[in-house]
């Protein structure tokens, strides 16, 4: 896996790989992205479940619920 | 060569020839002065260098000099270099406080007053040049050696296209460590709704989510702040805008508080799966 190094002082732009560091970095940043939007997925999920839940204890559509909460 | 009075059949030395030659051009004899200093009637004609690291101050006096002369002064050293009226006026209409590498000329409207006249000086506020540009290719960007010689960093990276649904994100100094907070807001514009960032990572989230593929139509910018100071975190600001992504259209402002105290030299952009493409320009602003 490549990268371009770009030298803000010289100007030199090249193509290089990437180091080991780098690649576990970008190994350990796809994991912890992966959970971070799984965790997300699952908080949206529980708030719309949670929402629903307080609906229709209430006796409110989804409609009148948004009014209430706009 | 200071400003001298010839008479009638004087002979001219070759080495006084090219004194009046260089003088003429601009240049002129040099005194070097490593602290405040008060001109004298010598300095007529001739060029003035300061040369310390701490502020100075070059004093004008009445009654010294005539009108129609000249004098140079270039401030070299890192402290500036105030001109000051002693008993006679200066008048200016830019800043009478030279910072290092700038130069101006005082020019004497009578005994007792003068103009002076910055010739170089620093970049005023607002002033972005670009210090590096070109295109994305593989799965990072590092932008090396940056020089310290801004105020700020502006960060412009336009038409990503990714060739897998991930996040694109950014790190200081190839610092990976747990040192970046970010905080704003992200809003998903096709069916509104806002959601709070604020988490400490390991990076700048530049996108918080991730974008689609095969859309060019995406923007991000991350300006830095005071990002060469060696005593204290960074503050930055970072504004994304996609078109299209897994939450549809989205748009983020955000900042980022960078705790480590070292300039920053480095900036990487990177993303954790595939590769990328777009265009980047890093400018340095003033």
């Amino acid at each position: 896996m490549k990268k371009i190094e770009h030298n803000v002082e010289t100007g030199e732009v090249k193509e290089v790989e990437l180091t080991a560091e780098e690649v576990a970095q970008r190994a350990k940043d796809a994991i912890a992205y992966a959970k971070a939007k799984a965790d997300e997925e699952q908080a949206a999920a529980e708030k719309a479940e949670a929402k629903a839940a307080i609906a229709e204890r209430l006796g409110l559509t989804d409609a009148e619920l948004a009014i209430l909460l706009a | 060569m200071a400003k001298q009075t010839f008479t009638v059949g004087q002979v001219l030395t070759a080495d006084q020839m090219t004194s009046l030659q260089q003088t003429a051009m601009g240049g002129g004899s040099a005194t070097a002065k490593t602290a405040s200093y008060t001109l004298v009637a010598a300095d007529a004609g001739t060029t003035v260098i300061m040369n310390s690291a701490s502020s100075t101050t070059i004093t004008v006096n009445t009654s010294l000099f005539a009108a129609g002369d000249t004098v140079f002064i270039v401030n070299q050293g890192a402290g500036v270099c105030t001109i000051t009226a002693g008993t006679a006026t200066v008048s200016t209409a830019g800043s009478l406080a030279m910072s290092q590498n700038e130069t101006g000329e005082l020019y004497f409207l009578s005994t007792s007053a003068a103009i002076f006249s910055e010739y170089t000086q620093s970049a005023g506020t607002g002033g972005m040049t670009d210090i590096a540009s070109g295109s994305l290719s593989g799965s990072a960007l590092s932008l090396t050696s940056i020089s310290g010689s801004y105020k700020d960093l502006f960060l412009v990276i336009r038409d990503i296209n990714l060739t897998n649904a991930v996040g694109v994100s950014a790190t200081f100094n190839n610092d990976t460590g747990s040192n970046y907070l970010n905080a704003g807001i992200a809003t998903q514009v096709s069916s509104p709704t806002r959601t709070a960032i604020g988490s400490q990572g390991t990076n700048i989230d530049l996108s918080q989510t991730s974008f689609a593929t095969g859309d060019n139509n995406n923007s991000l910018q991350l300006r830095v702040f005071d990002y060469a100071n060696a005593t204290s975190g960074k503050l930055g600001r970072y504004q994304a805008g996609f078109t299209s992504n897994a939450n549809g259209k989205y748009a983020i402002d955000a900042g980022v508080y960078y705790y480590p105290t070292t300039a920053i030299t480095r900036i990487d952009v990177s993303i954790s799966a595939g590769t990328f493409t777009g265009t980047y320009v890093l400018y340095g602003v003033n």
